[in-house]
């Protein structure tokens, strides 16, 4: 059961390639990117999981994982198929004991994508190139001010910024340690974070002056970037492949990483979050071969196939290290190696209520200390 | 001498306790309903009892284990701003849907009930919207209501009122009210298609004596349109209601609850409790508490215009 769009069209190809080496056939169901999840939950309910599935943000995908819907792979990647896997991402799908989610250490997912957030930007709309882009945040708002170019990043995606111009202020543990209950929300890691997106409205960047929300609201930044509407915004790396399907002839534009903040202490940080992947149902009708069929799809010649017709950053570090990254990827390639290591992330609570402060933010409706304040309780209520 | 009528003793039939029907006769009944009966006990009873009783415990809708928790998911929905803000919002979509839904529905269906030419393509055209799908007309009024590059804020620029042009669905006053006038388009024709056979149903005859006293058209439609209407207008605003209530689809293409909380809607937000935070729980006993809401509006309002209907 495959969640991705934009990886659709690699994974039927890559197998029908496994049935015609193989002889086992392989079906993808792909119900789309928004009934995926609900859709998975009913198939568990009614106790009839898929053999393999995409995984999913680990908050998600946790509950499957608890109820011993995944296998865990830790033995079989000891014994050598970690060497498809970059460290980091290895390091990502990892559940260490006493983990805020609840799962019995160990892993359940294997990625064959490296993903990492940034930004794509327009030159010819935003007079901002790669050779002398902007070097701070304060920079990169000035630039879209005097070009009178927009910054546009979708609600649903607001955690994933805020949670990227944070470690320019906070340290992955002490990142980890919000996301885990341990330490405020209210601190000024945090608070700066948002003061960055207060300081893009009151220079009246920010498209709109709002951030688009609803079902689609990444997408329909992603079509308003790529029919160059919008001048810059915030996304994730398989953003580049979206592209790639909603307009193919649009490919003048280029990716940076997370903007460094002026008189910040640390180096910004992509958050680290594993791309796409799979699980496998152990107690599925044909857990070996489908087992076999994920190993297969992690080899690097099947990597190679997912970079290319995807276009999106594989996992393979000897794909990673060797492969020409096109311009479009090369900003979200760079964060790669910087990227945030934890194996815990937002709960839903946290997440959703950051989607609806940072709108309320935008428009005016509250200050941060309001925000920040909401953001705690929602922490708290889902402890 | 007067005679006494004589009184013939009739056989006795055997008669069931309601109606005075006899049995056979209610027999035949009941087997005539009972597949319906079976399929509303399947689908709608047994699902609301089950609703209740998770309502009790906890799940997070994969685990085989549903702990018993006693009151401490409706403990947990009563201090949640979220849900209540979404049944604020409902409120709103009720009122709208009521009374400004069934004013157009009902203006259309008079205003067609009159003309003698194009009856059918007008019936077809305000009927279509009700054929789409919620995903669709969502979609659709994505695109016309964007802000940058909305088929509405374009239109008002071409013909100077650009100074008009609102970012509809990001704007926390026009959110809610921009959502609302897409469920009365999107449901008018349903409305619209009971009013007009209703009005069809209307005796001439009534007209015309109204007409011979003198009558004008406000005092037609006051003292003959109005009162013949009172059936339909009490399924049709029954169910223009129950759906304004429970709208879902709309809201969660549109805003998804957006901006902020401001057109987040109870479907919505029990939607999101059970399958993005995984609270099957919480999520059941918001069900209970707004399907219990929606049952108790349903007799009030059928209480109000079953009188109506008798006066």
């Amino acid at each position: 059961m495959n969640q991705s769009r934009g990886q659709e069209a690699a994974l039927t190809q890559l197998a029908e390639q496994y049935t015609q080496e193989t002889g086992v056939t392989v079906s993808i169901d792909s119900p789309g990117h928004a009934d995926y999840l609900p859709k998975l939950q009913a198939r568990a309910q009614s106790n009839s999981m898929p053999d393999v599935y995409s995984s999913f943000a680990a908050t998600d995908m946790a509950p499957f994982y608890r109820a011993g819907w995944a296998m865990d792979l830790t033995s079989e990647l000891d014994g050598g198929w970690s060497d498809n896997f970059s460290p980091t991402i290895l390091e990502l799908s990892k559940f260490e004991d006493g983990n805020n989610l609840d799962v019995p250490a160990g892993t359940y997912t294997v990625h064959w994508e490296t993903q990492t957030y940034g930004l794509l930007v327009n030159p010819a709309l935003t007079d901002i190139n790669l050779d002398d882009s902007p070097a701070t945040a304060e920079d990169f708002i000035e630039a879209l001010s005097a070009a009178d170019a927009k910054f546009s990043v979708a609600a649903s995606l607001s955690p994933q910024l805020i949670w990227g111009l944070a470690s320019n202020w906070l340290s992955d543990d002490e990142i980890e340690a919000t996301f885990k209950g341990e330490s405020s929300w209210e601190s000024e890691g945090w608070r700066n974070a948002f003061q960055v997106l207060v300081d893009m409205k009151d220079a009246g960047v920010i498209a709109n002056d709002s951030l688009p929300g609803g079902q689609d609201d990444n997408p329909n930044v992603e079509s308003a970037f790529f029919t160059q509407a919008t001048g810059a915004i915030f996304d994730a790396s398989p953003g580049v492949s979206v592209g790639l399907r909603t307009n193919p002839e649009f490919e003048d534009y280029f990716s940076i990483g997370i903007p460094v903040v002026d008189g910040a202490p640390l180096d910004p940080r992509s958050p680290g979050v594993p791309g796409k992947g799979a699980v496998i149902n152990p107690k599925g009708d044909h857990p070996e071969e489908a087992l076999a069929f994920v190993k297969w799809l992690t080899e690097p010649e099947q990597q190679s196939v997912f970079a290319e017709v995807g276009r999106i950053l594989p996992s393979n570090p000897e794909l990673l290290a060797s492969g020409t990254v096109p311009t479009q990827l090369a900003g979200f390639a760079d964060g790669v190696e910087t990227m945030q290591t934890m194996s815990t992330t937002f709960t839903t609570d946290v997440k959703t209520a950051i989607v609806a402060e940072a709108q309320r933010l935008v428009l005016g409706e509250a200050d941060i200390d309001e925000v920040l304040a909401n953001i705690q309780a929602a922490q708290d209520r889902s402890a | 001498m007067t005679s006494q009528p004589v009184l013939v003793p009739t056989p006795r039939l055997k008669r069931a306790r309601s109606g005075g029907r006899p049995l056979r006769q209610n027999l035949v009944g009941w087997l005539f309903l009972a597949p319906a009966i079976a399929l509303i006990g399947v689908f709608t009873i047994t699902p609301f009892g089950q609703a209740i009783l998770l309502s009790f415990q906890s799940w997070d809708g994969v685990s085989p284990e549903t702990p018993w928790v006693g009151f401490a998911n409706y403990e947990f929905v009563g201090s949640d701003p979220i849900f209540w803000a979404s049944m604020r919002n409902v409120l709103f979509f009720g009122v709208v849907g009521f009374f400004l839904g069934n004013a157009i529905a009902l203006s259309m269906a008079l205003a067609v009930n009159r003309i003698t030419k194009g009856k059918t393509f007008f019936r077809t055209v305000f009927y279509l919207p009700g054929v789409l799908s919620v995903v669709v007309v969502g979609l659709l009024f994505s695109f016309i209501l964007a802000p940058g590059s909305g088929v509405l804020n374009r239109l008002l620029e071409i013909f100077g009122l650009g100074s008009l042009a609102q970012n509809w669905l990001g704007e926390p006053a026009i959110a809610l009210p921009a959502v609302a006038a897409v469920f009365i388009w999107f449901h008018w024709g349903f409305g619209f298609l009971l009013f007009l056979a209703g009005l069809q149903d209307v005796p001439q005859e009534l007209y015309e004596a109204a007409e011979l006293d003198g009558a004008n058209a406000w005092t037609r439609f006051r003292y003959i349109t109005w009162p013949q209407l009172a059936p339909v207008t009490s399924i049709v605003s029954l169910l223009t209601l129950l759906a304004a209530l429970q709208i879902f689809g709309t809201v969660q293409v549109l805003t998804n609850g957006g901006p902020g909380y401001h057109t987040m809607v109870p479907t919505l937000a029990i939607f999101n409790e059970a399958f993005v935070n995984y609270r099957y729980g919480s999520a059941a006993a918001m069900s209970v508490i707004f399907g219990g809401a929606l049952v108790l509006l349903s007799v009030l309002q059928l209480a109000i215009t079953g009188r109506r209907s008798r006066a």
